[in-house]
């Protein structure tokens, strides 16, 4: 299937779902004012290539997210929903969740999505900006 | 060149600001020839009137065309033009597809036509006609002035709407206000939208055996999140009616039902199933109870923690509450969420933060101002009043936020009791 590349805008994350290798990355920041209208067609396009495609190996997400509001945490979220049921379900899949070592929040956010989504392999890792 | 545009400039801008919303308020009265009119007359026309850019042909009442006073002048100037074309028709000169406007077209849809135009629309302007009758001419830095004074409108009366919904919502607030005002003596409240309104709302309600205090944070900001405010506030009233007012776990869930019923985010458990397009909205929320027999505090917390300094204690307590949001579809009607019981030891500090004082970006790295720093600054300034440690907690977060734009509602509520 079509990979998905979103460039980064000032109100939204960068979105580069790289299908055909495996590997799903999402990077900057997200507060648009209609977070449906932006994470919708993501969404389809991620829950489109987990229950079609089966890869021989894992399958790789990378999200290093500075900052997103409200509304988008839910649809980040809703992502994660969606990487755990497919881990549930049997697939492979390695969810890595990056923050600067000193933001507090952001490590938090990660450890808490931990929590909640035990059958997904989440790591959580402080990194330095490059 | 620069000197003329920016008197012009100048004198645009002392000019009484006049709303025109139709091209017919652009017209300007302009001579016209018809097709038999000869150049030497459109010459003489040219001569006689300097700011006349262009001369529109009229034939039977009909705009045909416009003579543009640049090209024509320069084409009288080549030699033996002036003596074969004086005497000849005007329509040698003239532009045969001038922009022709009616005058009941809107000035969006003018601007829109003059930029399909190009440069010539810019430099000569265009043609004013009431039923493909000629009216006249107008500019288009009239266009543009008339855009542009339009747009300053329509920016005041949204402006206007949404200050005095802002008095609505500060109205609706006041009650609360005065009650924290009048039970608690030293305490601080922070509320400052990011747009006018805010989604970040807070009650307080006095009762003899205790008091109530509420923050929530709803999804959104500005107009959007303080519909969901003034939502969420009626629930809080209807909910106070069917529970105790000293079981905050019980109000959230009584909103949760509240909210979920009323907006229809039912039915799905899973926010990542059903219907995309629905509102899926709610708040987060800190809930308190505080009994002023057994001198406790009971809180339940919506993902919005509650910080509590008692006065021995050596580091900032943060009590999370539970994850759950309120109101949400995949939040289930049953939710429960639970109550902390903690003892107040008399001159304990509690504090509630909406997302947006945590979450601010900036520093050097650009992150977030985060729970580490709120902490340490409410130890520093533990000893101070409640409004110096808000002056303190401002201060310090405004200076990290530097020229970072706020990024959302902030507010908060600390309280020494």
């Amino acid at each position: 299937m079509e990979n998905l590349y979103i460039p980064a805008t000032n109100e939204t994350p960068e979105i580069n779902f790289n299908f055909s290798e495996h590997k799903l990355h999402m990077s900057g920041e997200s507060y648009p004012e209609n977070a449906m209208a932006f994470y919708a067609p993501v969404r389809a396009s991620l829950h489109n290539y987990l229950s079609n495609t089966q890869p021989h190996g894992e399958v790789e997400a990378h999200f290093s997210l500075k900052y997103f509001n409200s509304s988008s945490t839910k649809l980040i979220r809703s992502l994660i929903a969606l990487m755990h049921d497919s881990a549930q379900a049997g697939k492979r899949i390695v969810t890595h969740w990056y923050h600067d070592p000193d933001d507090d929040m952001m490590s938090e956010f990660g450890n808490d999505l931990k929590d909640e989504f035990r059958m997904l392999d989440i790591r959580v890792v402080a990194t330095e900006p490059a | 060149m620069d000197q003329i545009s920016a008197a012009n400039h100048g004198g645009a801008a002392v000019e009484p600001v006049r709303i025109v919303h139709f091209t017919e308020g652009l017209l300007l009265p302009c001579d016209s020839v018809t097709p038999a009119t000869p150049n030497k007359d459109v010459f003489a026309l040219f001569e006689a009137q300097p700011e006349m850019m262009g001369l529109p042909v009229v034939e039977d009442g009909h705009p045909i065309g416009l003579i543009n006073r640049n090209i024509f002048m320069q084409s009288m100037a080549r030699p033996f033009h002036r003596e074969v074309f004086l005497n000849k028709s005007c329509i040698a000169f003239m532009d045969k597809e001038p922009l022709i406007v009616d005058k009941k077209t809107s000035i969006q849809d003018l601007s829109f036509r003059v930029l399909e135009g190009g440069q010539k629309a810019m430099n000569d302007g265009f043609i004013i006609s009431d039923d493909d009758r000629y009216l006249g001419v107008g500019t288009a830095q009239d266009m543009l002035r008339a855009v542009a004074n339009l747009q300053a409108e329509k920016n005041r009366l949204v402006m206007e709407s949404i200050d005095y919904a802002s008095v609505i919502q500060q109205s609706l607030s006041r009650p609360s206000r005065d009650g924290m005002r009048k039970t608690l003596a030293d305490h601080f409240l922070i509320w400052e939208p990011r747009d006018v309104v805010s989604g970040d709302f807070y009650h307080f309600h006095d009762y003899e055996d205790g008091f109530l205090v509420v923050l929530f944070d709803c999804t959104g900001h500005g107009v959007p999140g303080a519909f969901m405010t003034l939502i969420m506030s009626a629930f809080l009233q209807s909910a106070l009616n069917t529970v105790r007012h000293d079981d905050p776990g019980a109000i959230l869930g009584a909103v949760n039902r509240l909210v979920k019923t009323a907006m229809g985010h039912i039915d799905h458990q899973h926010a990542d199933s059903g219907d995309e397009e629905s509102a899926d909205d709610g708040m987060d929320a800190a809930f308190c109870w505080i009994d002023r027999r057994s001198r406790t505090l009971t809180y339940a917390g919506a993902h919005l923690p509650l910080l509590l300094l008692g006065p021995d204690d050596q580091e900032v307590r943060s009590l999370d509450g539970d994850r759950q949001g309120v109101g949400y579809a995949a939040t289930p009607m049953d939710q429960v969420w639970r109550n902390h019981v903690v003892e107040l030891p008399e001159g304990t500090c509690a504090y509630l933060f909406t997302d947006g004082f945590v979450d601010q970006l900036g520093g050097p790295k650009r992150i977030a101002f985060g729970k580490r720093r709120t902490r340490e600054v409410i130890l520093k300034h533990r000893g101070q009043t409640m409004p110096e440690q808000r002056a303190a907690l401002l201060a310090a977060l405004e200076d990290y936020q530097g020229r970072e734009p706020r990024k959302d509602d902030v507010s908060a509520i600390g309280f020494r009791f």
